[in-house]
């Protein structure tokens, strides 16, 4: 086995944990601190519950909402501005993955400078960040534990990956309660998006057996709460996904992902629609892609997804990513790429700038920009 | 996409979270440090430049003081100098002074010096000016470094020897002549004294060629008595320091200088007319003779020179005086020469100032008869226009008052 890493932030996990944000920011050398986050979670109240910690534990703080669901590079620049201005000294962020994106990105430029398209690639950071405290309001992103950030280049019209040890935060504070005032869409776009994470690190050509059980556990844990979760909206159950959800970023943040994710970006950056949403449409084919390379995980997965029963791999792995179709399809989503994109010749230049991403890397099988197209073609 | 990442670079072996305690504190150690030490410069030198007792100032480009050391606030008394134009401090002017140094060492990138003087409160001040430019590698903008000196007490005893070794060559000289010349001049004038006498008692006819030989005698007498007073007026220009208030008819002192001057004015190459109106019935004042004389040889010599000075080879002086009112008396220098631009006008009497070559003159002549006139409680006034003259008037009081000093 090769060398291999796994590095992860310090995880406080639990209901109402995150009354610890305020104590977790003064640890980190807190004065004043720069508060990230967006309008819906203002809406819904959790911002101003963040602030009222802070200001218990007597902590000034400036706040930043002017983020999108896929934020923008100007929205990262605006934000960097404001942290110099207000000479703050931590940076948190409650949300998802956009929030937390953003927040990464301002760090970035808070403690090296430049414009964020600079950092665009792997390890490019070169100066410490300010410290970082991120609480997730989906159990989908992963964000608050990865070491990527994905911002939204406007001119180029892509998501830039932004990959460095230095992006994972110092502490994410995970409380499932936040899980309970989330729409239905929402959870299933995040769970689809956790699950999509951890079968596409599972596969991963840098997979390890640290990253691996993460990613299994992540699977099994999210077919066995997501559909409990929406029918009963139960608190066990949006656990249970805020749990599957870390693990799949834990393992897809070592791991790597794969061409769904390369794809899906390229989707995002071009037609700004939610992230979560494209994996049901995409994971199944990407599976069906991947056989070749890596028959016996899928069929792992394929068997997870079957229930007991003595297959071969290959036919765990067809069957399985049928049934999958099947379950995705039950939630009501849209499962074909007909349903969210206008046009099929867009397909093509979709194809054409997800093969440059960084998720394609670490792809089992080598998928060049045909073998993308494919991908697509059948996801139509 | 600028940097393709590899595998390698996800896996990321050799990268790590960075900003580490361990950098931290070895970082706020150098900072430490390095701050100990710009500390201890800073007072190095700021003991150095405490000990500077020259005014010291940095200038920007446009001369705009950026700081100053203490010496240039407790000379200027200027609190707070900082943001305020060179200019407009010491000369209380709205654009650059022409002679600064400052200017040329910008251009030249050399130190430059310049003595300049300059009036601050009610004294005119001479400073020797040591320009420097500064240069910083980090920043565009250049600065200069200005020391100035204060020489006036220097320049002042400097004038006042030059002065005191003038009257000291005319003195001796004057003592020479008087005693070369006063030995004969009494033989001559006892004989022919003893002529007179004899003549008197001696019985000889009379007739044309008596007549003569008495007229001859007397005319000897006459300009026996002519010398001795020319002498003695020599003697009164050589006495090196005022002789005392003492009662002075300013005609004679004028005809006393002219007498002294004629050689001078009669320069080979100068055709000049000389006209005085001195008026009859002028009142007797009470002054110094001697300091009066030298101010109306220094008047006479500027307005020579100033004629001289059109090229012309001709020109007039007038020399006037009249009865000022309350007993006092007024004497006007006019010419027909050069004349004075009128910028230079109102410096006219301030120690050093002059407009001759160098060599000619060290500018203390109308500064020491604008002294000379006021420790007679006296005024003096000068009009001019540029290339058709000048004029010089001098108002004396009959007594000078002690209260108004």
């Amino acid at each position: 086995m090769n060398v291999t890493k796994f590095a992860i932030p310090e995880i406080i996990f639990g209901r109402g944990s995150m009354v610890h944000v305020g104590q977790c920011a003064r640890r980190l050398g807190a004065k004043r601190v720069l508060l990230v986050s967006d309008q819906g979670l203002e809406q819904s109240g959790w911002v101003e519950r963040v602030t009222e910690l802070l200001e218990a534990d007597n902590l000034e703080w400036v706040y930043y909402g002017d983020v999108n669901s896929n934020p923008r590079d100007h929205q990262v620049h605006t934000g960097a501005q404001l942290y110099l201005e207000a000479k703050a000294d931590v940076i948190i962020a409650i949300g998802g993955g956009s929030p937390i994106d953003a927040a990464k990105g301002i760090a970035i430029l808070a403690g090296n400078g430049g414009v964020i398209s600079d950092y665009e690639g792997a390890n490019r950071i070169e100066r410490p960040l300010p410290p970082m405290i991120f609480l997730p309001t989906t159990a989908g992103s992963g964000s608050d534990v990865s070491q990527f950030c994905i911002i939204t280049d406007v001119a180029r019209q892509l998501k830039m990956s932004i990959i460095s040890r230095s992006l994972v935060p110092n502490i994410s504070i995970i409380d499932p309660l936040i899980l309970l005032t989330k729409s239905q869409e929402l959870i299933i776009a995040s769970a689809v998006d956790a699950f999509a994470h951890a079968v596409e690190s599972y596969v991963s050509r840098i997979a390890s057996p640290f990253t691996e059980i993460q990613a299994l556990r992540a699977m099994e844990l999210i077919l066995r709460h997501l559909k409990p979760a929406l029918e009963k909206k139960s608190i066990h159950a949006l656990e249970q996904l805020s749990i599957a959800s870390t693990a799949a970023g834990m393992s897809f943040s070592n791991a790597g992902l794969g061409a769904g994710h390369a794809l899906a970006h390229s989707l995002g950056g071009m037609f700004d629609v939610l992230h979560g949403l494209v994996h049901p449409i995409l994971l199944p084919a990407v599976m069906s892609f991947n056989i070749p390379a890596c028959t016996a995980k899928i069929g792992n997965i394929g068997r997870m997804i079957l229930g007991p029963g003595a297959r071969s791999d290959e036919e765990a792995a067809l069957d399985g990513i049928d049934k999958l179709k099947q379950y995705f399809g039950e939630f009501g989503v849209p499962v074909r790429l007909r349903d969210i994109l206008p046009e099929r010749s867009t397909l093509a230049t979709l194809a054409k700038a997800a093969v440059g991403d960084a998720c394609n890397l670490t792809n089992p099988r080598t998928a060049d920009e045909d073998s993308l197209l494919g991908i697509c073609e059948e996801a139509w | 996409m600028k940097h393709h990442p590899s595998v390698e670079d996800l896996i990321g072996i050799e990268h790590c979270k960075l900003g580490f305690y361990q950098e931290l504190r070895l970082k706020l150690e150098e900072l430490q440090e390095s701050n100990r030490e710009s500390e201890q410069n800073r007072r190095e030198i700021a003991a150095v430049l405490d000990g500077i007792t020259d005014i010291m100032m940095v200038l920007s480009e446009d001369l705009c003081i950026i700081s100053v050391n203490h010496v240039f606030k407790e000379v200027i008394g200027i609190e707070e100098p900082e943001g305020r134009y060179c200019y407009e401090i010491f000369r209380n002017e709205s654009r650059p002074c022409p002679e600064c140094p400052a200017h040329r060492s910008f251009l030249t990138g050399d130190v430059c010096r310049e003595t300049a003087i300059f009036k601050l409160g009610d004294r005119n001040l001479q400073f020797e000016m040591v320009a420097s430019p500064i240069r910083d590698p980090d920043k565009d903008e250049r600065r200069i470094l200005i020391f100035k000196r204060d020489v006036t007490m220097e320049k002042e005893y400097q004038a006042k020897f030059y002065q005191a070794e003038k009257m000291a060559t005319v003195g001796m000289l004057a003592a020479g002549v008087a005693h070369e010349v006063n030995n004969p001049l009494a033989s001559i004038s006892g004989f022919a004294e003893g002529i007179q006498r004899r003549l008197g008692r001696m019985d000889l006819p009379a007739g044309a060629d008596l007549d003569d030989i008495k007229d001859y005698v007397d005319t000897i007498l006459k300009e026996c008595t002519r010398c001795r007073d020319i002498v003695r007026t020599l003697l009164t220009f050589s006495r090196p320091v005022s002789s005392g208030f003492s009662p002075v008819n300013m005609n004679a002192v004028v005809e006393d200088t002219l007498k002294l001057l004629r050689s001078h004015l009669k320069q080979k190459d100068l055709r000049l007319t000389l006209k005085t109106d001195l008026s009859e019935d002028l009142p007797i004042i009470y002054g110094d003779e001697p300091q009066l004389k030298q101010v109306m040889l220094n008047l006479l010599v500027n307005a020579v020179d100033a004629v001289d000075q059109t090229g012309r080879g001709e020109g007039t002086i007038c020399i006037r005086t009249y009865p000022e009112n309350d007993e006092g008396v007024g004497l006007v220098v006019s010419d027909t020469g050069c004349g004075i631009p009128k910028e230079h006008l109102d410096k006219l009497f301030e120690p050093f100032f002059t407009t001759k070559p160098v060599g000619k003159g060290i500018g203390i002549g109308l500064s020491t008869c604008y002294g000379i006139v006021q420790e007679h409680c006296g005024e003096i006034l000068a009009f001019s226009e540029p290339q058709k003259g000048s004029r010089f008037i001098v108002r004396l009081p009959s007594t000078p008052d002690e209260d108004s000093e």
